[in-house]
């Protein structure tokens, strides 16, 4: 209600800038021949005020008031304009503008304005009630709470497998690092730890990473297929494809059989057995080197192949996850699997409506990589 | 002089400088100006030694080799070719693996590409628009990368 | 609801600047004077609400108000407060909403400051700055709104690109803006005239202040922008022939033509239909370079805009303005009274000269512009134009500018006597001459290049103190007397003297930076030692630290003069924004007198060196040094008493109104 008379109160000032001037009584007029008069007046003063400082010599300042004086005798000469009159167009423009500037403003502003979305400032999102916040907004308030307490390990521990589900890899890093600061090491943190820093590092198994799956393991013993296999892959990134393959085979061993675990390390096993597999002929040449090297992005596909594959089976069971979706048709096509990303398009529309607004900006996101629109 | 020679010989002075002005500007536009290839047009364009060009593509996966103090050497790719590229000189923040970059400088007779300066993506929504342009055509252009 | 409030603000300003368009110039054309008094209080309404609407922005990014969508990919909540204020023009849609807030600006100035001008060209200027004005209200309406909402609103914003969390960025754009908006409303005394068909060396008084006013902050952000990319994109570089810098130098050499040419005009009433002209041209290029970094067909670090539906509609915007002003110009200009002719060798004469000149160059720096664009156009072959096009083109043509420079002021209007010109110059000749030499001499035996260009800039230095010595009659009367003349000296001869002089030590600055810098590359590791210039530097060790949004690991740079003594410490760093994971280069620079040590980090080597950049920079400071005393210059000027004329006095009502005098 104070908006709607606020806007009223705008309106009305700008409506009397346009009608204050109409109705007042016109000033008396000057024509504009006085205005240049009083330049040249000006301009005759000046050449006195050079010529007393003896900037100038007494016959330039005499030709020039000369060409001052003969400047001031052809606007006489031209005669001054005819006095103001009223203009026949006055009722009609000033009509047009005292209705035209409310009604376009109003006419724009409805089509274009959003006067029911109440502005929301950060610091009075975050104070209300807890049950009204969206996952956002909890996260948000969880940060808020951190940064006021940066000593609450139990703080840390809570926020950083949110992150890592967030795809904010940076953030967990930082809040896993923290909880093991103030909580100490175990096995879950660890590799949480491990997994933040893969992710960080864009799928790559780095040094740092490795120790913290390490660490993991010696806190919480062998029961952790998380760890084995991203050690196993670290491994085979670095070439060591013995290692790989027996960690990878020892793991497929410890498995139980319904571990969701058996896919993805016996696809990692038969990948890493294939390359050990490769004929190696002769001593190293630049060749073997450039394949080595070949090989190591193969690997990298490989993994980044495997992170999709779980992606995907994470969006099977929920399904209600438009960033998710997003990152699952951009990885398709990144990978080349033009068919697939379109299936994905296809199951997130399906999952998250296709006429919501989330199914829009997939559609529309899609459109970005040029997968063309489906039906 | 008479004022009408006076006045025409001002208006041919004013006139030479500007006919003056004019052809070095097409000389500088003929010989100051530099090309920017690709690397797969660089097969086809076969540029001379010595001739100043812009290369732009993809910092190739894998390529950067640091050598001595600041010398630098990496492969600019795209799709079809990749030129080597050697540099001196401190390379700009963004200069990163896998990403865009445009460098100016000269082919050697080995057909390296000696380049003087090096210029990389500003931020990661910001792409060289000669390398992006090229790169749509090359129909490799991802938009979001991460 | 406040930015409700601001979005239904910008909507009445488009209703009000439509209303500015129409109301003055229906009553300018028929004589109507209520009409014409409209333009007044519209017009400064009109900037009441843009600055409402802008206010209201500002207050979004304050409290982050991610529910805007301009909020929340441009600002972030942890952003430091100072960022979060100066966020709000670092972008596409906020920086258009301060373009029109400038122009409104302007409007509402010739609107309040503007009553010793005749009514009914009052009125029409004030319609065609509505017209302009309506047309980019228009434009971010319809395709840059700042005020588009979403909902639901995200927690968190995008922050802003790092690169551009700079207080001389935050500054420089409003400076820019201030320049470039400021030469419209010389366009639309320009186009005034020629709708009114009258103009007069009166005309040319009544715009001076406006162009000057403009002058001052084109020139203050020009130099505000190469300072910027000087220290903050870590290349050492101040300018770059960057197609967006050559956007905002154009229409400061045009404008800076247009303020010499309406001298002119003003004192002999000639010159008259090249004004004109060239007020349309000034403005005309302030608008290509706005359409140039606005739409996005450059590359280059400032077109963080790109968007090919603005790009169109500014391009119209363009076409219309440039186009509709020429056209009218071509239509009209014929009928306008010839200005007087004149003896070459006098001050016109000489500023004649100036405007050919300078006039070259700007269009020697536009083609270099446009032709890459035009060839991508035409052949699709893709080139770019950069230093050695316009150390070919651009450089002879400035410099015989530059020497040319000193004899302006020293002619007298209408006959002027080279000769005697030339001796008094005598003295300024033969000091520059000399500090060419001892250049030569000391500096380096083989800088030619150098020696010349260092003689150019004393040259102009004491070209200008030689003006201000001869008017205050310094020699000939008592120094006392002529202390006296010196201070009492209008405004506008300190003023002329200062810009010279401020030119003068920008091209000192140039010259050394250009012809004497040094610059050495090598890998430190902590302990060793340097030597630059005179100085020694140590690199004493990479310590990692952290800021509120960024880590950083800042190299420790110790300076020893030639003593040995520890003078200054430089820290340079290599950061790393964490929200964006941006890394940027913060270069370590020491002022040492004039000129500058300058630090850059490069990457680590395997064996725990770090490879550092380190140039010596001569006589930089007085790139920026000069530029400020040419504002300075201007400003005097600006406060010369002849621009403070007032107007006329108002017949009593009583009296017959032609009975002005």
């Amino acid at each position: 209600m104070v908006f709607w008379l606020f806007l009223a109160l705008l309106t009305i000032a700008a409506s009397l800038a346009v009608l204050l001037p109409l109705a007042r009584r016109p000033q008396t007029h000057v024509p504009a021949s006085a205005h240049d008069l009083e330049v040249y007046r000006d301009q005759l003063a000046e050449i006195e005020r050079d010529r007393q400082r003896g900037l100038i010599g007494e016959s330039e300042a005499e030709e020039a008031r000369a060409e001052i004086g003969r400047r001031m005798i052809k606007l006489e000469a031209a005669g001054t304009e005819g006095s103001a009159r009223a203009s026949r167009f006055l009722p009609i423009v000033a009509a047009g503008a005292v209705l035209g500037v409310p009604l376009l403003s109003w006419g724009v502003y409805a089509t274009i304005g959003s006067p029911d979305l109440p502005a929301q400032p950060l610091a009075q999102r975050l104070e209300k009630d807890p049950r009204d916040n969206t996952l956002d907004e909890l996260v948000a308030r969880a940060e808020g709470h951190i940064r006021a307490n940066p000593e609450d390990g139990r703080g840390w521990n809570v926020l950083a497998p949110i992150y890592l589900r967030l795809n904010r890899p940076e953030d967990a890093v930082v809040a896993y690092r923290n909880a093991i600061r103030l909580l100490g090491s175990d096995a879950a943190r660890e590799t949480g730890l491990g997994e933040a820093l893969f992710a960080e590092a864009g799928g790559i198994v780095t040094k740092e990473s490795a120790d913290a799956f390490r660490r993991a393991l010696e806190a919480g013993g062998n029961d952790n297929p998380k760890a084995r296999f991203y050690l196993a892959t670290a491994q085979a990134q670095e070439g060591r494809l013995e290692e790989a393959v027996a960690g990878l085979t020892a793991l497929m061993g410890d498995l139980p059989q319904a571990s969701p675990w058996r896919g993805v390390v016996g696809q990692a096993l038969a990948r890493a057995q294939a390359e050990l597999g490769a004929p190696v002929a002769g001593g190293p040449s630049s060749d073997d080197v450039a394949a080595a090297a070949q090989m190591n992005a193969e690997d990298r596909a490989a993994m980044i192949e495997t992170m999709v594959a779980s992606l995907d089976e994470r969006l099977r069971d929920n399904p209600a996850d438009a960033d998710g979706w997003r990152r699952l048709v951009r990885s398709y096509s990144v990978l080349g699997r033009k068919d697939d990303a379109r299936q994905a398009l296809e199951r997130g529309l399906k999952a998250l409506g296709a006429d919501s607004e989330a199914g829009q900006e997939l559609r529309d996101f899609a459109g970005t990589l040029g997968l063309g629109a489906v039906e | 002089m008479t004022r009408k020679q006076k006045r025409l010989s001002i208006i041919a002075g004013a006139l030479g400088f500007l006919g003056a002005a004019t052809a070095l500007t097409f000389y500088a536009l003929g010989q100051k100006t530099s090309y920017f290839y690709m690397p797969a047009d660089i097969a086809n364009a076969a540029v001379p030694p010595g001739q100043r060009v812009r290369l732009g593509g993809l910092v190739e996966d894998g390529s950067v080799v640091r050598g001595q103090g600041s010398q630098v050497s990496f492969a600019v790719a795209d799709t079809e070719n990749r030129v080597p590229v050697v540099y001196v000189g401190l390379l700009p923040d963004l200069f990163r693996e896998g990403q865009g970059v445009v460098t100016e400088g000269t082919f050697d007779a080995g057909g390296t590409f000696v380049a003087d300066s090096v210029l990389a993506k500003h931020d990661e929504n910001y792409m060289p628009k000669e390398v992006a342009d090229s790169l749509k055509e090359q129909g490799v252009w991802q938009h979001a990368q991460e | 609801m406040m930015i409700e409030t601001g979005h239904f603000a910008l909507v009445l300003a488009f209703a009000l600047s439509l209303a500015q368009v129409v109301l003055p110039l229906v009553g300018a054309r028929t004589g109507d004077a209520r009409l014409m008094a409209t333009g007044r209080p519209v017009a400064i309404t009109c900037f009441a609400m843009t600055a409402l609407a802008f206010a209201a922005l500002v207050m979004a990014y304050v409290l982050s108000d991610f529910s805007v969508v301009n909020v929340f990919e441009n600002s972030h909540s942890q952003k430091p407060m100072l960022y979060k204020v100066t966020g709000t023009w670092g972008n596409h849609e906020g920086s258009m909403l301060l373009w029109v807030l400038i122009l409104t600006l302007f409007g509402a100035l010739v609107a309040a400051f503007g009553r010793n001008l005749p009514a009914t060209l009052q009125a029409t200027v004030l319609s065609v700055q509505g017209m302009v004005g309506a047309a980019f209200f228009l434009f971010i309406l319809m395709t840059s709104n700042p005020f588009a909402r979403l909902n639901p609103a995200p927690i968190e914003g995008r922050d802003l690109n790092p690169i551009l969390q700079d207080i001389g960025l935050a500054i420089h754009p409003p400076l820019l803006y201030l320049g470039y908006v400021g030469f419209s409303v010389c366009f639309s005394f320009a186009v005034a005239a020629l709708i009114e068909g009258r103009i007069d060396a009166a005309w040319a008084r009544w715009v001076r202040p406006w162009t000057l006013v403009a002058w001052v902050f084109l020139t203050g952000g020009i130099a505000m922008g190469s300072f910027w990319a000087y220290y903050e994109l870590g290349w050492g570089g101040f300018w770059f022939w960057d197609p967006v810098e050559n956007a905002s130098f154009m229409p400061w050499l045009a404008g800076t033509a247009l303020l010499h040419s309406a001298i002119v005009m003003e004192k002999r009433g000639a010159l008259k239909i090249w004004t004109l002209l060239l007020s349309i041209l000034t403005f005309s290029l302030s608008l290509l370079g706005t359409f140039l970094v606005r739409s996005g067909v450059l590359t280059s670090v400032h077109a963080f805009a790109s968007d090919p539906s603005r790009g169109v509609f500014i391009l119209a915007i363009l076409v219309f303005f440039i186009g509709g002003a020429l056209a009218l110009f071509a239509w009209r200009s014929q009928s306008l009274a010839p200005g007087g002719l004149f003896h070459p060798i006098s001050r016109e004469g000489a500023l004649v000269l100036n405007n050919l000149f300078l006039s070259t160059a700007t269009a020697t720096v536009l083609v270099g512009t446009l032709y890459p664009l035009a060839i991508e156009a035409v052949t699709g072959d893709k080139i770019s134009v950069g230093e050695p096009f316009f150390n070919l083109t651009f450089g002879p043509v400035f410099a015989v500018l530059l020497v040319a420079v000193p004899f302006g002021p020293l002619l007298a209007w209408k006959r002027g006597d080279l000769f005697a010109a030339a001796q008094r110059l005598t003295m300024a000749f033969a000091l520059a001459a000399l500090a060419g030499i001892l250049a030569l001499l000391f500096l380096d035996r083989n800088a030619a290049l150098a020696a010349l260009g260092i003689g150019l800039a004393f040259w102009l230095v004491f070209g200008a103190l030689t003006d201000l010595a001869l008017r205050a009659g310094i020699g000939k009367v008592t120094p006392r007397t002529a202390l006296r003349r010196l201070v009492g000296l209008p405004r506008s001869a300190h003023g002329t003297a200062l810009a010279h002089l401020g030119l003068g030590l920008s091209t000192l600055g140039v010259v050394a930076v250009v012809t004497l810098q040094t610059e050495t590359i090598l890998t430190m590791k902590p302990g060793e030692t340097v030597d630059v210039a005179d100085y020694t530097l140590r690199f004493e060790a990479l310590s990692p630290h952290r800021g509120p949004n960024y880590t950083e690991d800042q190299g420790i740079f110790p300076v020893f003069n030639a003593d040995g003594d520890r003078i200054a410490t430089i820290m340079s760093s290599k950061r790393l924004y964490t929200a964006r994971r941006m890394p940027t280069t913060e270069a370590g620079i020491e002022t040492l007198g004039l000129s500058q040590l300058y630090v850059s980090l490069g990457d680590e080597t395997d064996d725990g060196g770090v490879v550092v950049r380190i140039w010596w920079k001569p006589l930089v400071t007085l790139i920026w040094l000069g530029a400020l005393v040419m504002m300075i210059g201007g400003t005097l000027s600006l406060a010369d008493r002849r621009l403070r004329v007032g107007a006329p006095a108002r017949p009593r009502k009583a009296e017959p109104a032609a009975a002005a005098p």
